[in-house]
């Protein structure tokens, strides 16, 4: 494991209170809990104290940090959250707090990755006021949140005579929603990235247009989405956007979005049916091998690299979406490009009998795409297939490691292995660990697996990437898993997806929370404890009760566990 | 196939005989416009048209306490929900007048909402308003299934109803329903009022609310209010008699039987918190370390089994029956019976004692039903157990101890076998087989501590650890033939199934999506089948039918979850397999 070492220090103020006795990390149990658990907790006396009701903030001035103040403020006047266990703390008569005073080193820093997240924080037990301390106003975000999980009840207090330091393990700690397959409001997308925060992820990663739809609207390629949307109310302008963007800097969520090609683009097809290929076309006809599909599922149209309208198409559509999104990571997808979809064209065909490849095509299309985003100042994602794709990848050369970040979904580490030993930093999304969609069987029509006989093993259900992947499972993943130091340093962290098949407003808050919470403490602060034992058993009473929390801040996160088993800690284990 | 088939043809009436007599095929496998779910046995459209409907449309109807509140109801809907399919149906809006009327007959007023009432009900929109839609029933629950059928068809602003139609319909099972567990963890009422209202847009009939179990007694009893006092979770997550009531009389007004299950005498870990004395091996660890699983305590956390033995357990029993008779009207009373685990009663001292002289698990569980079995049907309630009474290796009763016309067993486990074994028994069987109808399958195990999460990337999952895995999809549930296997004489044994909602893993969050629209796959299943007029299973077509009607039930604040991308209903076809399946 990267440990990643905090790069500040301690306040001599709080060595003077707390240095007669620091433990390691303690494995104690504390009344009340912060998820993810922070990498130091030190509260060698568990008590509370009352919040004044004219607690107040102080923060330097900052554009995001100053409504998330304002918020956070709100939020522990107001919220007065009951614990589902009451709190075994003695609420000492001291004065209550009056203040909480936020100190930033560098409030320039912008949100970007990497950027240092860490930050102390002290609630002292007399009253005096308590301290956060960050590098950058991003971290004294992660500190506020902290700070409002340490204050319940009503009227409200706030655990004290504690002393937080933390800092996270990856700096990449994010979460992949699909809106193309099915539609989400953009009050859902807020919503997400509400909840992100709370969790201290900080990337949202929109994958936001596929072969389904293509809800964007584009100022220089309208005709995408008016074409290529679901319908009138199921798109998202520049405004909705810039709402999102806004809404996540105010938050410390970055917004990553994701325009997947050259294959995953039926939808373009509507407007321009001229630079895509196979669009339309049934995905896996009758009589054809599996080498034979058009598309890995339902949904066919990819776009064609050696048509020169292509390129005027995707330069206008990268312009426009990386003037919308400020981050400097742009996704650009890659993956699944299916032989079969390109073959079909004449143009291709014409190309192959001249000796060349597939993977010359790729190659053509990477070479006049790479660099055009590469000049907007943008780091490029791929998804591994254009490095790794058995059939069809282009040569490292043309993918500089410097501009270049790869994310893995197959063969669990031992693609993310192949990744960094090829040089490339590497975001992990496993599908045997990370995809929150998996195990609801499979969503394609007319399917007679589910017709058989009464008795015939129903396996894992169809569902490609089953079993469901349960909250446990998203915590155990060690995703530098058989790396060594120096390759670990290649992995910059994990994003949970949820592919949208069989998800929309309906369901998103469930099959995302609480198992993203669980990515979100393994990659801030690790999956095991001190002793480097895994700390999955002890997290769960604690992951219920933050899930318990979530639900009252309005984020329907699925339950893991009958209450009983809050209500009667250990006795829902096995011992087996 | 063996089902059940009614024998009461509902004569059409003479009119629409007039109108239609000319042309009437089989169940049409025809694709319709305008769908309704679930498929209605019969639908004779031969011009698919559409018609205004009227500002002034009224219904008119006999009056009666929950037909009136239903048709009330019905009529603000069609005139205000203006749904907007997700593709508009290829329909001419036809010039003629407007469809003021739907005339409501009824032949018999009085039926109660019980088992085997008579649901049937005929339907017809003529193609102009001058004429008025008819619908005539035997009974008002058969009038609110028409009045359901009726709001389908009718959508878009200004709103529009399908015309020219004809709609007979009959359920092919009787009991079709839905089990929550309101134990494990707690559902406002709120959320019960919202299932039911679900239940009743999908024609199912029963809502079997599973209320107490080991983990909490959410139930406020007015003979024994200590149960709920202590073994509710909290102030806030109890059912008081006005709860019940309210849900009880919410479900008339749907036609939804509320049947009540108290389980018994094992999952009552609950009832020791205020009667800790009659019940056995309470609050402890459910599987010691060391311990093989024979000799667990229960099956999973949780546990406590009333003690057959203690005197005391039949005051309180008589208590808790009476009551919770009084609240739920319904015939049916569901009295558990499952997973008596044989080491909660063996560490009782006097269930020791008792086996010390030669007794046994299976008679001290007889002592049990002979001392309860005969009290609750002396309250006019047939019975309803598990299979298990029944079918339990280990802890069982005589058949000659539960009379047929008394008891119902449904049944869990081991699909269409146990389905077989119960009826081949003389039993009404209701099927809720794990293997096909169990909604919280397919989300991993609930354990704390569970290295099985914790293996080396590599080792293979498995099936993810949930014991009823893999997920059972809508198209599992639409498949299954309750009457797999059986002889027709055996089939009108089977009264029907319900779709279970176990709630480990489920609360307020997840009730909609985890239930819907795959209970609607049962729903259909149920009513008119799952095979079209040749015989064959209608998966592939339903697929569409139900996408859209998931819709709908959204748009009518249901969070059903969505089976398909929305590109698949915008190119139909385009989502299917055509390869066949090989396992």
């Amino acid at each position: 494991m990267d440990y990643r070492k905090p790069s500040f220090s301690f306040f001599s103020f709080f060595t003077i209170i707390l240095c007669s006795n620091i433990p390691q990390i303690s494995a104690v149990e504390y009344p009340i809990n912060v998820w993810p658990k922070p990498t130091t907790f030190f509260w060698p006396n568990p008590q509370a104290i009352l919040l004044a009701g004219n607690f107040t903030i102080s923060a330097p001035e900052h554009r995001y940090l100053t409504p998330a103040v304002d918020r956070y403020l709100r939020q522990v006047l107001m919220e007065h959250h009951l614990p589902l266990v009451n709190p075994p703390l003695n609420l000492k008569s001291a004065p209550p707090l009056t203040a909480l005073v936020i100190t930033v080193a560098d409030v320039n820093s912008p949100l970007t990755h990497g950027v240092n997240e860490s930050y102390s924080l002290a609630v002292p037990s007399s009253g005096e006021n308590a301290i956060l301390t960050a590098q950058t106003v991003w971290g004294a975000m992660r500190g506020l949140e902290t700070f409002s999980q340490l204050v319940y009840s009503s009227p409200s207090s706030v655990a004290c005579g504690l002393y937080i330091s933390d800092v996270p393990l990856f700096m990449h700690r994010g979460i992949m929603l699909d809106t193309s397959r099915n539609y989400y409001g953009v009050k859902d997308l807020l919503r997400l990235v509400k909840a992100m925060s709370m969790n201290k992820l900080n990337v949202f990663h929109w994958h936001i247009t596929d072969s389904h739809s293509f809800p964007v609207v584009l100022p220089s390629e309208p005709e995408l989405a008016r074409k290529g949307a679901y319908g009138e109310s199921m798109k998202y302008t520049a405004a909705d956007v810039r709402n999102v963007v806004e809404f996540g800097m105010e938050y410390g969520v970055r917004v990553v979005p994701e325009i997947d090609m050259p294959a995953h683009t039926g939808s373009w097809a509507e407007a321009y049916p001229e630079i895509v290929t196979c669009a339309n076309m049934f995905w896996w006809p009758a009589e054809s091998d599996w080498p034979n599909r058009l598309a890995a599922e339902p949904g066919t149209g990819q776009l064609n690299p050696l048509h020169p309208k292509t390129y005027q198409v995707v330069k206008n559509v990268v312009h426009d979406v990386a003037t919308m999104f400020p981050d400097q990571l742009y996704h650009a997808g890659a993956d699944e490009v299916v032989p079969n979809c390109w073959k079909v064209d004449p143009s291709i065909q014409t190309f192959l009998s001249k000796n060349g490849t597939l993977s010359q095509i790729l190659e053509i299309f990477v070479n006049t795409t790479l660099p055009y985003i590469t000049s907007l100042n943008r780091t490029v994602v791929y998804w591994e297939d254009v490095l790794l794709d058995a059939e069809i990848k282009v040569s490292p050369s043309l993918l500089p490691p410097e501009n270049v970040i790869l994310q893995t979904w197959n063969n669990g580490p031992n693609n993310t292995k192949k990744i960094v030993d090829s040089g490339y930093r590497v975001i992990v999304s496993s599908s045997d660990f990370y995809y929150l969609d998996c195990g609801h069987g499979d969503f394609v029509g007319n399917n007679s697996k589910y017709n058989q006989p009464p008795g015939t093993p129903q396996g894992d259900g169809d569902s490609w990437c089953g079993p469901f992947k349960t909250w446990q499972t998203i915590y155990n993943y060690d995703i530098t898993y058989g790396l060594n130091e120096a390759e670990s340093k290649l992995v910059l962290g994990g994003e949970v997806a949820l592919w949208s098949e069989q998800a929309d407003s309906t369901v998103m808050d469930p099959r995302i929370w609480p198992r993203a919470s669980a990515m979100a403490e393994a990659l801030w602060s690790g999956n095991r404890d001190e002793t480097g034992k895994s700390r999955y058993a002890e997290a769960t009473d604690r992951l219920n009760e933050w899930r318990y929390r979530m639900v009252t801040r309005g984020i329907y996160a699925e339950p893991i566990q009958p209450l009983w088993c809050v209500k009667n800690p250990g006795m829902c284990n096995t011992v087996h | 196939m063996g089902y059940t088939i009614l024998s009461f043809p509902l004569p059409l009436s003479v009119v629409s005989l007039f109108i239609f007599c000319f042309s009437i095929p089989g169940i049409s496998a025809v694709r319709y416009p305008i769908n309704v779910w679930p498929k209605p046995t019969t639908f004779l459209w031969t011009h698919p048209q559409a018609i205004l409907l009227s500002p002034n449309f009224t219904i008119s109807n006999p009056y009666h306490r929950y037909l009136t509140t239903a048709a009330n109801r019905y009529l603000r809907q069609v005139l205000t929900e203006h749904h907007q399919p997700l593709f508009k149906p290829p329909l001419n809006l036809t010039s003629a007048p407007p469809l003021q009327f739907l005339i409501i007959t009824i032949t018999d007023l009085t039926s109660p909402l019980t088992h085997g009432v008579d649901e049937s009900y005929a339907l017809t929109i003529p193609s102009s308003g001058s004429t008025n839609a008819t619908l005539s029933a035997h009974t008002a629950w058969g009038a609110m299934r028409g009045l359901e059928t009726f709001s389908q068809l009718v959508y878009s602003k200004p709103a529009i109803v399908a015309s020219g139609l004809y709609i007979s319909d009959v359920p092919l099972f009787m009991h079709r329903g839905i089990v929550l567990d309101t134990s494990r963890n707690y559902y406002p009422v709120e959320d019960l009022l919202r299932l039911v209202k679900a239940v009743s847009m999908n024609k199912l009939n029963v809502f079997h609310w599973h209320i107490t179990d080991s983990h909490s007694f959410p139930l406020v009893l007015p003979s024994e209010p200590e149960l709920a006092e202590k073994g509710a979770y909290g102030e806030e997550m109890k059912y008081t008699a006005d709860d019940v009531n309210r849900v009880v009389e919410f479900g008339m007004e749907y036609g939804v039987r509320i049947v009540p299950e108290i389980d018994m005498p094992a999952h009552t870990g609950s009832w020791a918190e205020a009667h800790p004395e009659i019940v056995t091996c309470a609050n402890m660890f459910w599987w010691p370390a060391e311990a093989k699983w024979a000799d667990r305590f229960a099956s999973e956390p949780g546990t406590g089994q009333l003690n057959p033995l203690s005197p005391k357990i039949y005051e309180v029993v008589k208590n808790v029956v009476k009551d919770v008779a009084t609240m739920f009207p319904d015939s049916f009373y569901h009295a558990g019976g499952d997973e008596i685990i044989p080491n909660c009663w063996k560490v009782d001292p006097s269930v020791q004692t008792f086996l010390s002289m030669n007794g046994t698990l299976s008679q001290i569980l007889e002592m049990f039903v002979n001392s309860t079995l005969p009290y609750i049907t002396s309250l006019n309630r047939t019975v309803v157990y598990w299979e298990d009474v029944l079918l339990d290796p280990i802890i069982k009763v005589s058949p000659s101890i539960l009379p047929p016309e008394n008891v119902i067993l449904q049944t869990w486990n081991k699909g269409p076998n146990n389905t077989k074994r119960v009826v081949a028994s003389g039993y009404r069987v209701i099927v809720s087989s794990s293997d096909f109808y169990y909604l919280d399958c397919g989300h991993g195990g609930f354990l704390g501590n569970d290295s099985q999460y914790d293996q080396p990337p590599g080792t293979d999952p498995g099936n993810g650890g949930s014991w009823c895995e893999p997920f059972k999809t809508w198209q599992t549930i639409y498949n299954y033939d309750i009457t797999y296997g059986l002889s027709e004489t055996e089939s009108k044994l089977v009264l029907g199934g319900e779709v279970a909602l176990w709630s480990e893993q489920a609360d307020s969050t997840v009730m909609d999506s985890r239930i819907w629209p795959r209970a609607s796959a049962m729903g259909e299943a149920l009513w008119s089948g799952n095979r079209d007029e040749t015989g064959k299973k209608r998966y592939a077509e339903a697929t569409n039918r139900l996408n859209e009607w998931r819709y709908r039930m959204v748009s009518r604040g249901i969070g059903a979850e969505p089976i398909q991308p929305l590109w698949c209903m915008k190119n139909p076809g385009m989502c299917n397999t055509v390869q066949p399946f090989v396992s």
